[in-house]
């Protein structure tokens, strides 16, 4: 049997002292792990932060797929929550729509489906022949007739085709929200100033995906570059299916496509 | 006033520079920095609007500390469910490196409205390829529990067949009463 030496200089307190601190630090570290707080979620749209974003040379699209949408509400929560919109405007909503054998068609939002849908219509009295959930946002127009009217310059389309307001400079005369073929425009009540989805444009600069993108549970809702050809909207779009706009005769050129929408949806 | 000819033309020209001059000035002043970088609008409002705070993180952000949650939430068919939606933005509760806030936990009937806003069978418009919806109360008729039971009592929130499963296996009815396997937890 070998006898161990003892260790050099190594005192019983200061010993246990060592393995107390280590003890603590470990246990410190397992509690706090390293960089947590500081802590970036992944890139979600690819190739937004590894290199300077080029204003001049972008181009996305947003792909809403009707037939995949349960009218959960999950995006009309986020996005509340991100902008802090203030109680009775949306900046983005669910509508129901229910279709009767006699062709009528009977849509509601109620709260703009962020409270979801929990109660069927009770006021319909016909056999209902289809009912699907359309979820709306803005369309980011390529040719917008909201920044067409804005006699300031408050709204304008970016290099990189984001239909953005400068709140410093809206005066608030609200003629871009009678503009809106798509009403997704609203007066802010506090800041008297004009408000719309902008597709998280400050999450996308970062790498992130739009909030109502990012938490809808059943990938309705797809956003991406179309200068990426790994993207699920390139795919999407260079693929077979059938893809709307809404109001496409008005000659807007919208960005948000709709996958599954019926001719009653506007 | 009598001024020569060459006089007239020289105070014309002398007002109109101070004229355009003073237009100029005025237009200097209310014409703001950036305005016609790229067109008729203030080129640092997309700037301004890119600087916007996030409130949202990502599933990600969340799992970075919960590491227990993340590993049943992953596993189980709710892994596409964002962790902000029931339990409020990131931004709530994590700032500068440290935690600033408690977010709410759903309790009692909370949890099962929550449920219901995705699951509910009256609600015809949902695709039924993309959600399993249940009828309410007749689900619980039909398992056999009190009708006062919320969703959580059998249903792990996180993965709703879990406990399920495990149950199913225990008892060793495993694929008898669901017809499911191992990775829908």
């Amino acid at each position: 049997m070998k006898i161990m030496p003892p260790l050099p200089d190594m005192k019983k307190r200061s010993f246990l002292k060592k393995v107390l601190n280590g003890t603590i630090a470990g246990s410190l570290y397992l509690v706090f792990p390293m960089g947590a707080g500081s802590f970036e979620p992944p890139e979600q749209i690819p190739g937004i932060r590894d290199r300077e974003y080029d204003l001049m040379n972008q181009d996305f699209a947003f792909i809403v797929d009707i037939t995949r949408c349960i009218g959960c509400g999950s995006c009309c929560v986020a996005d509340k929550r991100e902008y802090n919109v203030p109680d009775g405007n949306y900046r983005t909503w669910v509508e129901r729509y229910v279709k009767g054998f006699s062709d009528q068609v009977y849509v509601d939002a109620p709260n703009g489906g962020l409270d979801g849908y929990q109660t069927p219509r009770a006021d319909i009295r016909e056999a209902v022949r289809d009912t699907f959930f359309v979820p709306k946002l803005c369309n980011m127009c390529r040719e917008a007739p909201c920044v067409q009217v804005c006699p300031v310059g408050a709204t304008f389309t970016s290099p990189d085709g984001f239909v953005l307001v400068d709140e410093k400079r809206c005066v608030g005369c609200a003629y871009c929200i009678q503009a809106c073929p798509y009403s997704v425009r609203y007066l802010h009540p506090e800041s008297r100033v004009v408000d719309k989805c902008t597709w998280c444009y400050h999450r996308v600069r970062k790498g992130l995906m739009p909030a109502c993108v990012d938490v809808c549970p059943t990938g309705a809702r797809k956003f991406g570059s179309l200068k990426d050809e790994d993207s699920e909207v390139y795919q999407i779009l260079k693929g077979p299916g059938v893809l709307t706009v809404l109001k496409k005769d008005m000659g807007t050129w919208p960005a948000l496509y709709y996958k599954g929408a019926r001719r009653e949806v506007v | 006033m009598d001024l020569s000819y060459k006089m007239r033309l020289v105070v014309l020209a002398v007002g109109l520079c101070i004229l355009a001059g003073s237009g100029l000035l005025v237009k200097g002043f209310l014409v703001p920095e950036s305005f016609g970088v790229y067109g008729p609008y203030r080129a640092d409002a997309i700037m301004e609007e890119a600087a916007l705070p996030i409130r949202h993180g990502t599933n990600t952000s969340c799992f970075s500390c919960h590491a227990h949650e993340a590993n049943i939430h992953q596993a189980g068919l709710h892994k596409t469910i964002s962790c902000e939606f029931c339990h409020g933005p990131y931004a709530d509760h994590v700032a500068d490196n440290k935690k600033t806030g408690t977010l709410p936990m759903k309790t009692g009937d909370e949890i099962t409205t929550l449920c219901l806003r995705c699951h509910n069978t009256e609600i015809k418009a949902r695709p039924e390829q993309v959600i399993k919806t249940v009828a309410m109360p007749d689900h619980l008729k039909d398992r056999q529990v009190k009708l006062s039971h919320n969703c959580s009592q059998c249903h792990h929130v996180h993965a709703p067949l879990k406990h399920i499963l495990r149950a199913d296996q225990i008892m060793d009815r495993a694929g008898q009463a669901n017809e499911l396997t191992e990775k829908d937890i």
